[in-house]
């Protein structure tokens, strides 16, 4: 017994609309020319020098972010996982509220700290050392990205380590095993759907941002999400923005593709 | 030792999180736009916060677009999860892989990929148009949290229901929606966060002479940083300390109490 | 047999609840001794001390002599098989047997003859490459003790292995069981809140309550002798009634005398207040007025073998007895209850908690 399938209307036109039109349109004019005709220059645009170049430096920024807030964000949930019942609730919460400010204010705040009359250098000045050129460079997007997306790989991690049973950490060295190989047998295989979701949820933010690198990088930094964003904005050129989009995709769907086949158990563990 | 070390790297994740915020809150206080030294205590920037118009309406628009897309969202994804109930399993995972798109893809694409289909359908960006994306991108996030409420239990109370003679709508109203309650709530808070929160999206869908506060801070960014906005950074973290404060303890409080009651 | 593990004083206590109080406890080599109490009695605490998984606050643990009290799990010659087996769901039934090895850097060939060997034993041949949330909960329960007894354990811990499987199951593991530790020969130490599991399986039996040993012994002893009111009542069925010692090797329950074999030679002496254990099917049922006291039935339940009724006594309170006969009585029914004097069970009455393990100890 059921209530009737025809609740879903509304569900089902929003999904065409907002969905299915949307990518019809960017697909169709990823394939077409200024002049309205079927071409693939905007998509083979992306082997340009330029083009490359950002998408070689998003990918190598990206996959920087990704490695560092999973060599911060492990050890943290692993540390938030054994901490005592009463005060997980506390640590954890101390983690999500920097996450509900808006991200373009974090990233305003390292701005504010890098900068050339910024925060840091006054302090640097004060005890006698010279000014840094901290801001405009590739550390400062990579520290821009590691700061407002390291919450989102710690609380998919912690969530699955968390869970995992203390009796198969006992279990391990009932059965001999010291602390390295429980790790490398136990707990890191466990978490392994938490690191899946958490490496999803850094790598593809970092990947197509133009934000982080245009507020740290001082449009000096070019990743592939600034030259899109740039067709769109500044140049006008939607076709070439969108057959750039649709092979940043390609990308996507491909790291999406590898990390899936590490989490055979596909399910997401970000709520 | 195995102690200290974690203490100490919770202080220092602690100050990495926590400093630039401090920051930017140290600063709203100050009286000299330097943003190297403290030169005196003042509420000046707030005064400038709350004169500037663009700011307070920005303010404005963040919130009633928050409110709308998260109560239209959330009403979508109720019905929908209710109808996908009565669908065979296989046009359920077809709906649902069409739903998971906007929540996997990069907002970026999601943001340009909407912003044409409004261009090519002739729709002039503004308020209308942010309202529809913020909607769009709402609603999977309702669904993740109603559906799993909805399962053989519900549909066995349902039917106890209208064992027990109520009418299907009364059925409804009185043994589902109870059910789906929470999932309902979280639905609507998470998207009313999403929506809060998203600059791409909106900055691809807005169109000229309309802000939310994400597309605000980007734009005074890009021309220089007004400390009025260290004010309207310090006003946001502290509302959303207050919000989440009260969301994790009060039920804990209530929790307690009802034990005490009983 | 000779002295394999011994704790000694070892206290434990969790926030503010003292878990364990002062225990002393010595189990013997190729053993199977059974850890008997209610949930909260401090009986997992314990098997957790010898696992190396908790730390007496007091007290040592001796295995073979040695003081084992700081070594860490990892370093102990005894393996646990877990309350709900805690198999690595991300491993193969063969890794989880072969982990053990693995760790200890056994050579391949051999790893792969004992994963053999220990899946023949458990009975589940052929499973190596079985996902384990394929297997049902008796074969997880079997996958768990082949895990553990792969590393040749001098001492194998369980910790209510049994608890989560169905009755017929149950039983089944509990022959299953005995089987192993005999096929084995080492010393296994069982954890159960079940009674007639503790019964059926063990050498030995230690009923604990409230972070003390109630009562040592052999499942017999237990049954036939307990010591205190809590060991009556804890193991099967029986009427607990307070009494006084009128003369050696007579006893007086509710204004009625009944002889018994206990007296002055183990220390009851006349006048002294005592707890009194008879089991129901102790009781046996005479014609009225032929024996010790007369009753009427008040209740009447076929439990299978056998009817399980209430008699409520004439004399004295009128105090319900509780009676197990192959005999069917109506309700309403006037009969006479005669109790053999072996079958009375005399015990002291408790004084204080601490007192009583003081008491126990020697």
């Amino acid at each position: 017994m059921k209530l009737g399938k025809r609740w879903s209307a509304p569900f089902i036109i929003m999904i065409i609309a907002g969905t299915v039109i949307p990518i019809c349109s960017i697909v169709y004019y990823g394939f077409t020319s200024r002049k309205g005709g079927f071409t693939l220059s905007n998509i083979t645009a992306m082997a340009e020098p330029e083009h490359l170049e950002a998408l070689g430096l998003a990918l190598l920024l990206a996959l920087i972010s990704t490695l560092v807030c999973l060599i911060l964000a492990f050890p943290m949930a692993m540390i938030l996982r054994e901490s005592k019942y009463g005060k997980q609730g506390f640590m954890v919460f101390v983690f999500i509220l920097p996450m509900w400010m808006n991200f373009l204010l974090r990233t305003m705040a390292w701005q504010v700290l890098l900068e050339r009359n910024g925060v840091i250098n006054s302090v640097l000045g004060a005890i006698g050392l010279p000014k840094q050129q901290l801001m405009n460079t590739p550390g400062a997007v990579v520290l821009g990205m590691v700061y407002d997306f390291l919450p989102f790989m710690i609380l998919p991690i912690y969530n699955v380590v968390s869970k995992i049973d203390n009796h198969l950490i006992e279990a391990a060295y009932d059965l001999g095993a010291d602390k390295a190989y429980v790790y490398r047998k136990v707990i890191i295989p466990l978490s392994v759907p938490g690191i899946v979701s958490g490496i999803t949820m850094v790598f593809i933010p970092g990947l197509t941002t133009f934000v982080i690198s245009n507020m740290l990088g001082g449009g000096k930094i070019n990743l592939i999400g600034n030259i899109i964003e740039q067709e769109f904005t500044v140049n006008s050129n939607w076709y070439l923005g969108s057959g750039l989009s649709l092979v940043m995709m390609i990308f996507i769907i491909i790291s999406m593709l590898l990390l899936a086949k590490f989490d055979k158990t596909g399910e997401s563990s970000f709520i | 030792m195995k102690k200290a070390f974690s203490s100490i790297y919770m202080v220092i994740m602690m100050l990495f999180l926590y400093l630039p915020i401090v920051t930017l809150v140290v600063l709203s206080f100050n009286e000299s736009k330097s943003m190297a030294k403290f030169t005196r205590f003042s509420l000046k920037w707030y005064e400038e916060m709350l004169g500037s118009r663009m700011i307070m309406s920005a303010i404005k628009n963040t919130f009633t677009i928050a409110i709308l897309a998260a109560l239209i969202a959330t009403i979508i994804g109720t019905l929908a999860v209710i109808g996908l109930d009565a669908m065979t399993v296989r046009s359920q995972n077809i709906l649902l892989g069409f739903n998971n798109i906007p929540m996997l893809n990069a907002d970026i694409v999601t943001g340009i990929a909407l912003m044409l289909s409004f261009l090519l359908f002739g729709v002039s960006l503004g308020y209308k148009t942010i309202l529809f994306s913020h909607i769009t991108f709402c609603i999977p996030y309702v669904i993740l949290s109603v559906r799993p409420r909805m399962n053989k239990y519900t549909d066995t109370l349902f039917e106890a229901a209208l064992d027990l003679g109520a009418s299907r709508g009364y059925a409804f109203r009185k043994i589902i929606m109870p059910e789906l309650w929470p999932g309902i709530t979280s639905g609507f808070l998470l998207s009313f966060t999403m929506s809060v929160d998203d600059f791409i999206i909106t900055h691809f869908t807005r169109g000229a002479g309309i802000n939310t506060i994400s597309t605000l801070i980007y734009s005074q960014v890009k021309v220089g940083i007004r400390p009025s906005l260290f004010a309207l950074s310090t006003v946001i973290f502290a509302v959303a300390l207050i919000v989440l404060l009260v969301v994790n303890i009060l039920p804990g409080r209530r929790a307690k109490r009802a034990a005490l009651e009983v | 047999m000779s002295e394999l593990i011994r704790l000694e004083n070892i206290s434990k206590s969790f926030e503010d609840t003292n878990v364990l109080n002062n225990i002393n406890l010595t189990i013997n080599e190729n053993e199977f001794v059974t850890l008997l109490g209610p949930s909260g009695c401090g009986k997992t605490t314990t098997l957790r001390i010898i696992g190396g998984f908790v730390q007496p606050d007091s007290g040592r643990v001796y295995f073979d002599g040695k003081d084992i009290t700081d070594l860490p799990p990892n370093k102990r010659n005894v393996n646990t098989v877990f309350q709900n087996y805690a198999l690595f769901p991300h491993m193969t039934v063969g890794e989880n047997i072969a982990f053990g090895l693995r760790v200890s850097g056994k050579p391949e060939q051999y790893i792969k003859d004992k994963i053999k060997y220990a899946l023949n034993l458990v009975n589940l041949n052929g499973f190596e490459n079985r996902r384990i949330d394929r297997m049902s909960g008796g074969q997880q329960q079997r996958i768990a003790m082949a895990r553990a007894i792969v590393n040749e354990p001098r001492v194998l811990l369980l910790d209510e292995p049994l608890g989560a499987l169905d009755l017929k199951l149950r039983q089944e593991m509990q022959y299953e069981l005995v089987r192993l530790k005999n096929e084995l020969g080492i010393t296994f130490i069982y954890v159960t809140h079940d009674q007639e599991e503790a019964l059926t399986m063990s050498d030995t039996v230690v009923v604990m309550n409230n972070g003390l040993i109630q009562q040592m012994g052999t499942p017999e002893e237990i049954y036939n002798e307990p010591e205190n009111a809590f060991v009556a009542d804890f193991i099967g069925d029986s009427n607990i009634l307070s009494g006084r010692m009128v003369r050696d090797k007579l006893v007086n329950i509710n204004g009625v005398d009944f002889p018994c074999i206990d007296g002055s030679d183990n220390g009851f002496l006349p006048g002294r207040e005592v707890d009194v254990v008879i089991r129901p099917e102790d009781i046996d049922i005479v014609p009225p007025g032929q024996g010790i006291l007369n009753g009427t039935i008040i209740s009447k339940l076929f439990i299978g073998v056998h009817y399980e009724m209430l008699v409520k006594s004439e004399t004295g309170s009128g105090f319900e007895w509780l009676l197990q006969n192959y005999d069917s009585y109506d309700v309403g029914e006037k009969i006479g209850m005669y109790v053999k004097p072996e079958n009375i069970q005399i015990m002291h009455k408790p004084k204080s908690e601490a007192e009583q393990a003081i008491e126990l100890d020697l």
